[in-house]
């Protein structure tokens, strides 16, 4: 320790001071960011009237239990919570296969026809078809009303499609070469070869598609037309949309005005739960990923 | 940012393909009233007071919004017994109340909406009048003898005319009232009246007095007006009822056109001596801080924790939001404090009430027209949504089982263990969440006795008041043409907008009275005089035409 701090320059006032500084402005900026989500959280576990009040801050006030109870004894809730798992599950699935086969294809400078490939790719960053032709595709193939219409328009993301071929065209060509010389196929290559040591980038890649598959509600806006298929985002956007008519529905009685007061907060803790547990694991890939596959272009 | 540019293409997409669909089809078919082909289960009579009852069994396609409060529910009895009384199975298209006109407007241009679309408000019907997908319902009300004998009954013809188009025909079936309804007025603390000897107002000026009451005596540090209801629309309830006491309402209810009765003609609004009577008066209630002058723009939430906390005594309110949050939690966390509803304060126009008796209504697709069960289908519209019977039911429910008593002998009562509203509160199952009545979107309008059989004793009391007040006549209809509302369209907003902000400028003091003159030419500048050319024509040729 003593050793290696000889080698360090001596840092300066100047440094010093600038260390301060910034350590106050990261530390702000921290609580900027955290403080909302902490107050949603307080807010969940608070009585009505202190959070009519506006006496909720960083600590429950009146600290009770009663809308996590009603929230988590509706079964609609429960219902569209699973659609979201399963939704968010097999439209990661297929976005990953479909995401992953595509980027190595296009990953192979030597392929006839590559650049054809990619413009097809980036042209539909450039150019949709609309919405409404977009709904009446969906539509004619009978999708509508399905699990079918969330998770196949959309599979795949461009932007993730190009970071996956520059982090597959920065992988070591003499890998595949050296396997080949060993008569492996092209698909025990990447199913044996470069998927193995790709872990980064589909770590990241499984996150980012997961994480915006679990957020989106607007294709179930679009192509669901009965309540039990939604997702839990679609029940969320009605909750807050009809906060105020949650009262006009008759929640007058005790037990109902508390959920009323609340149930938003409640209702956004649970959905971004599994999130929240999720992100620190795979964070450390995240980063890595993401830049692999950029900065060495 | 990305959800606005999400709406803003469906709109626009929307709009681009109805327009598409409209001139591909436009001519290609005529509406004509030979029926013989579309008579399938439809009864041979159907009258007032007849039930209706399909003669075979039908399924109608229909829109329906699903309210977070009660989501729908396949078990509900409302569906069972809609079915054993009228034959009818109701094959729903569920959309969240979150983005129901979006999916409306999204379906009805890809053309797969269902043919019964409830739940439309009055004006909202015309981009699918303009591209030709609705039905012109009123080339059919013949075959609605309710809803006929309720437009008679009740002399709504001059408000059904508001609805009309520039071809003369309405496209929408509204919801009926037979009187104007005012639910929206002010909520003030009486207890804190009752201890300061002050009394409830009776009129704006009242209301300024009491004001300053309660500034002097030291019932508030702050200011004792704080009002809510300021977004989307700054002012968006004040601005409308004391707009309506001077007769030139703001707010929620601006019009850029206001019918001027004396001289039989429209005036702009914005530019009225009235509209500047009423910014005068609220500008001296903030100049002497008596409002606050956040009430234009604070969100809802602020609003009420000023009221609930008691740091203000003087809130915008509607039936509802009295009881809860105001009332439910003013008595938890200032003990003794009590929260009423006050008539709606008058003005210079005296004791009158202006408004629509027209409700949100139901809009039938054109392509209906062709169905072997059209006129089926407009005779189970006629009975579920205007007859008596059909209102009783889709508001209460199944006599018995979810109520006792009648409407007409004002004895109707939930049953013991019903609860709507708070009105049964030992009632252990929801009228709506539980049975599926008093759904939104079938229960609406009607007769004043079927309102009161929903209110409380204390809203019943201000409802007595409130129809004892006279009802202003509706304005004479100003249907513009395709060309016109292009227009009047590209007029309407910028001149909207300008005027809100001047209105907000003017009352907070930031703009001066002494420039009014300077304001009225400003609007000029943005064809206030060309807007108000336009509706004049549009009124005189509609009133020809007619007359």
């Amino acid at each position: 320790m003593r050793n290696a701090r000889l080698w360090e320059p001596r840092p300066t006032r100047a440094y010093r001071a600038f260390k301060l500084v910034n350590a106050a402005v990261l530390i702000g900026i921290v609580i900027l960011t955290v403080y909302p989500f902490v107050n949603i959280i307080a807010r969940s576990f608070s009585s009505e009237t202190f959070i009519q009040t506006g006496q909720v801050n960083l600590v429950p006030r009146g600290f009770n239990l009663t809308t996590y109870r009603i929230v988590i004894s509706d079964p609609m809730f429960w219902t569209n919570y699973r659609n979201t798992v399963v939704y968010t599950t097999v439209a990661t699935a297929i976005s990953m296969v479909l995401t992953t086969c595509y980027a190595y294809v296009l990953s192979k400078k030597k392929l006839w026809g590559r650049s054809v490939l990619v413009w097809i790719a980036v042209f539909t960053l450039f150019f949709t078809g609309g919405l409404i032709p977009n709904y009446i595709l969906v539509t004619s193939l009978g999708l509508v009303d399905t699990i079918w219409a969330i998770v196949l328009p959309n599979a795949i993301s461009v932007f993730n499609l190009l970071v996956m071929k520059s982090f597959f065209e920065n992988m070591p060509p003499e890998l595949e070469e050296a396997a080949e010389v060993d008569g492996v196929d092209t698909y025990r290559i990447l199913l044996r070869i470069v998927l193995p040591l790709s872990k980064a980038v589909i770590a990241t890649m499984t996150l980012f598609y997961a994480v915006s598959f679990w957020n989106s509600w607007f294709t179930a806006f679009l192509y669901l037309d009965h309540a039990d298929l939604f997702p839990v985002t679609m029940y969320l956007r009605n909750l807050i949309a009809g906060a105020t008519g949650a009262s006009a529905a008759g929640a007058a009685s005790g037990d109902l005005t508390q959920a009323a007061a609340n149930i938003q907060s409640v209702t956004i803790v649970l959905i971004v739960l599994p999130i929240v547990l999720v992100y620190p694991f795979i964070q450390r890939y995240f980063v890595s990923g993401v830049t692999l596959g950029s900065v060495k272009g | 940012m990305y959800r606005m540019s999400r709406r803003e293409a469906l709109v626009a997409a929307g709009a681009a393909s109805l327009w598409l669909a409209g001139c591909s089809s436009a001519g290609a078919k005529k509406s004509g009233l030979n029926l013989s082909a579309n008579k399938v289960g439809a009864m041979g009579s159907f009258g007032v007071g007849d039930q209706f009852k399909a003669t075979k069994s039908l399924t109608f396609p229909i829109l329906h919004l699903t309210n977070p409060g009660y989501p729908l529910k396949k078990d509900w009895l409302f569906w069972s017994e809609l079915t054993k009384r009228t034959n009818v199975t109701l094959d729903t298209t569920e959309v969240p109340l979150s983005d129901y006109e979006n999916k409306r407007s999204l379906l009805i241009g890809s053309g797969q909406a269902p043919l019964i679309i409830p739940k439309t408000y009055p004006g909202q019907e015309a981009p699918f009048v303009a591209s030709g997908v609705a039905l012109p319902v009123s080339d059919y009300i013949d075959l609605m003898p309710n809803f006929k004998d309720k437009v008679a009954k009740w002399n709504l013809g001059g408000d059904l005319d508001t609805l009309r188009q520039a071809d003369g025909k309405f496209y929408l079936l509204p919801g009926l009232h037979q009187d104007v309804w005012t639910d929206y007025s002010l909520a003030v603390r009486t207890d804190v009246l009752t201890k300061m000897n002050l009394k409830v107002p009776t009129t704006w000026d009242e209301v300024r007095t009491l004001l300053q009451s309660l500034k002097s005596g030291g019932a508030t540090s702050t200011y004792p007006f704080s009002d809510r209801w300021g977004v989307p629309t700054p002012g968006g309830n004040l601005l409308n009822i004391i707009g309506q006491a001077y007769g030139a309402p703001g707010g929620w209810g601006y019009a850029n056109a206001t019918w001027d009765t004396k001289a039989k003609k429209y005036v702009f609004t914005g530019a009225m001596d009235q509209f500047k009577q009423m910014l005068q008066f609220l500008h001296s209630l903030v100049a002497d801080k008596l409002l606050d002058p956040e009430s234009f723009t604070q969100s809802d939430d602020n609003a009420i924790q000023k009221f609930v906390s008691g740091k203000s005594l003087v809130i915008s309110t509607n039936a509802q939001t009295v009881v809860n949050p105001y009332r439910t939690n003013l008595t938890t966390s200032i003990p003794g404090a009590t929260v009423v509803k006050i008539p709606v304060p008058i003005g210079p126009m005296g004791a009158v009430k202006a408004g629509s008796r027209l409700e949100n209504g139901v809009m039938v697709l054109k392509k209906a027209r062709d169905s072997e069960n059209f006129v089926a289908m407009m005779q189970f519209i006629d009975w579920l949504w205007y007859s008596d019977a059909g209102q009783v039911f889709s508001k209460w429910g199944v006599e018995g089982v979810t109520y006792t008593g009648s409407v007409e002998a004002g004895t109707l009562k939930l049953a013991p263990d019903v609860n709507w509203a708070g009105l049964n509160p030992s009632g252990t199952k929801l009228l709506n969440k539980d049975f599926g009545f008093f759904n939104g979107v079938f229960a609406y309008g009607g007769s004043t006795k079927l309102l009161n059989t929903q209110f409380p004793a204390e809203e019943q009391a201000f409802q007595k008041v409130m129809t004892g007040r006279k009802t202003l006549p509706v304005a004479p209809p100003y249907p513009f043409t395709a060309d016109e509302r292009e227009q009047a369209t590209l007029w309407e907003t910028p001149l909207k907008d300008y005027v809100t902000q001047n209105a907000l400028k003017f009352i907070l003091g930031q703009r001066d009275f002494g420039q009014w003159d300077a304001y009225v030419n400003e609007l000029k500048g943005k064809n206030s005089g060309a807007y108000i050319d336009l509706v004049n024509k549009a009124q005189q040729r509609f009133a020809k035409t007619k007359g």
